[in-house]
């Protein structure tokens, strides 16, 4: 079997981890040691707030769990699949069991809402048929059913960045990744922002969203994770799957 | 492959080509350079070809008589020639006809060679009944024994000439083909490497997502195809306009059967789809694949 079938059997075995890292080291360039001898682990369903000054290794977590870098040591497994020895060609199919949300919304402009939101399905080989009931379905779950017709230029940031959830959410992903998702965003649209993605946890998707925002880290219940000099600091919060 | 998906790619890649214009359109220029060149080398080559197995064909020569043998001497040498044993016809041509022939056929132009002299000697045009190698070579030497005799237009001789013309060809076009080819190649997977960095927003969002390599190389190598395409159907009619032209030119100085272009075409046009085609999805791999290696790889750092 490959590790790409292996990854949405996953779920169906019962795995109840969604992400480990374990004993990870990442040095660039020989040099520059961005994680150390770090371990994580995010139970299936959670929601995790990844926070840290800039420089203290949230970018490399996100690379390593999306297989756009390679640790120099340690073991990751993504819902029950060591991806450290998976093949590049399965890299695809990684990714397909994860949305990623970005803090710089990464839209494009030329393609209206629901275009951008179909493309997404499209890379996947999605039919017609299927799209035509999936997008509609998550732009009403993002409440942009009425700016569908749009294109992103002429939204404001917080509408922007649900159009990227909306992206994010269209292929059904185990996990969703936010990279600094309300950095873009007026801070009173940051809210609505995380609480959304705090609806789609409700759902049984897994939330990684990372942030240097403490404020609104504080106005949620969900657990936090606090990297400093390649390491986990603080660990609060952590709960098991279906509290 | 899901039909979706190929309506896709289609639209893509044209797309691209279009966001693409002036590269696209210099890349399609080069192409229809060197498909003309090649074109002409192959017509060349066809053309030599085809009057070398009409000469061989040939049954008949040309006997040409020293310049002052008289028309009365002229007479006994044909009896001479009637009496080798192979000639089955003999016909005599004296220069006064061969001036009038000339004349009719280069007009003007003949006036201005010619000079006041008639620079034609009286001649023979001899048919053999066996024209095996053999029969004709034997039936030259006996002509060229008798007294009188000048020179032979030996089908031997203008087939060696032509065979010797045809074999330059042959190693010339080759090597225009594999050096245009390079050039080809070398501007057209920069064309594709140009719309694929105009592009790298949204193969880096398609990365992210989970695109494997193949559905984002695809649209590109159609880009490739298309170019490649076009400039096949350019060249065959841009071929056809030079080759029909020269065809004229050729025929005021030279009385020469050519073959008509309509015989040839498809197979140029073949030739020339498979190999745009060809040139086209290989410089699409070998741009994107060095592209996806290294810089389209990012995703969160883009």
């Amino acid at each position: 079997m490959t590790k790409a079938a292996e990854l949405i059997i996953g779920e169906v075995a019962g795995n109840h981890s969604m992400i480990e890292l374990q004993n990870i080291t990442k040095i660039y360039d020989n040099t520059t040691v961005a994680l150390k001898d770090f371990n994580l682990t995010i139970d299936d369903g959670e929601f995790v707030f990844v926070v840290g000054a800039s420089g203290s290794g949230k970018s490399t977590l996100l690379k390593l769990i999306m297989k756009e870098e390679e640790p120099t040591g340690g073991k990751i497994i993504i819902n029950g699949t060591d991806i450290t020895a998976m093949k590049s060609s399965e890299i695809p199919y990684l990714r397909r069991t994860m949305g990623i949300v970005f803090q710089d919304f990464r839209l494009i402009d030329k393609m209206t809402v629901y275009e951008n939101v179909e493309f997404a399905m499209d890379i996947v080989g999605a039919g017609s048929k299927e799209k035509s009931k999936r997008v509609p379905y998550v732009l009403g779950l993002v409440g942009l059913s009425d700016k569908a017709r749009r294109r992103p230029s002429e939204l404001s940031g917080g509408e922007k960045q649900r159009v990227g959830m909306a992206r994010a959410l269209v292929n059904n992903p185990h996990m969703i990744i936010a990279d600094e998702p309300t950095g873009n965003i007026d801070p009173s649209m940051s809210y609505e922002i995380v609480e959304l993605l705090g609806e789609i946890n409700k759902c049984g998707t897994t939330i990684v969203m990372v942030t240097h925002d403490i404020e609104i880290v504080k106005k949620f219940p969900f657990r936090i994770v606090e990297i400093s000099d390649g390491r986990v600091k603080n660990d609060v919060g952590r709960r098991n799957k279906g509290v | 492959m899901k039909l979706v998906s190929i309506k896709y790619f289609l639209k893509e890649g044209f797309k691209n080509i279009w966001i693409n214009g002036m590269m696209s359109i210099a890349s399609i220029l080069v192409m229809v350079c060197c498909m003309i060149l090649t074109g002409s080398a192959v017509l060349m080559s066809v053309n030599v070809r085809s009057t070398l197995k009409t000469i061989e064909g040939k049954n008949s020569i040309t006997v040409y008589l020293n310049k002052d043998v008289s028309h009365a001497q002229a007479a006994k040498i044909e009896e001479k020639i009637k009496a080798i044993p192979n000639v089955s016809h003999c016909e005599y041509y004296s220069r006064e006809e061969a001036v009038k022939k000339y004349e009719e056929m280069l007009g003007s132009l003949f006036d201005i060679l010619q000079g006041d002299e008639n620079p034609f000697p009286n001649a023979f045009h001899v048919t053999m009944e066996d024209f095996s190698t053999y029969a004709y070579e034997n039936t030259v030497d006996s002509l060229k024994a008798i007294d009188g005799v000048g020179s032979i237009s030996d089908r031997s001789e203008t087939a060696k000439k032509l065979t010797s013309l045809n074999s330059l060809l042959t190693s010339a076009g080759f090597w225009i083909v594999i050096s245009l080819g390079a050039v080809s190649l070398f501007i057209i997977s920069n064309t594709i490497k140009v719309s694929m960095y105009s592009r790298r927003f949204e193969i880096s969002i398609m990365k992210s997502i989970g695109a494997t390599n193949w559905f984002i190389r695809v649209p590109f190598i159609i880009e490739g195809v298309v170019i490649g395409l076009i400039s096949a159907v350019i060249s065959t009619g841009l071929l056809k306009l030079v080759y029909d032209e020269a065809m004229i030119i050729i025929n005021k100085i030279v009385p020469f059967r050519g073959m008509p272009f309509e015989d040839v075409a498809l197979p140029i046009f073949l030739g020339f789809t498979v190999v745009g085609v060809l040139l086209g999805a290989v410089g699409g791999v070998i741009s994107i694949s060095r592209y996806l290696k290294k810089e389209g790889g990012d995703v969160v750092a883009w």
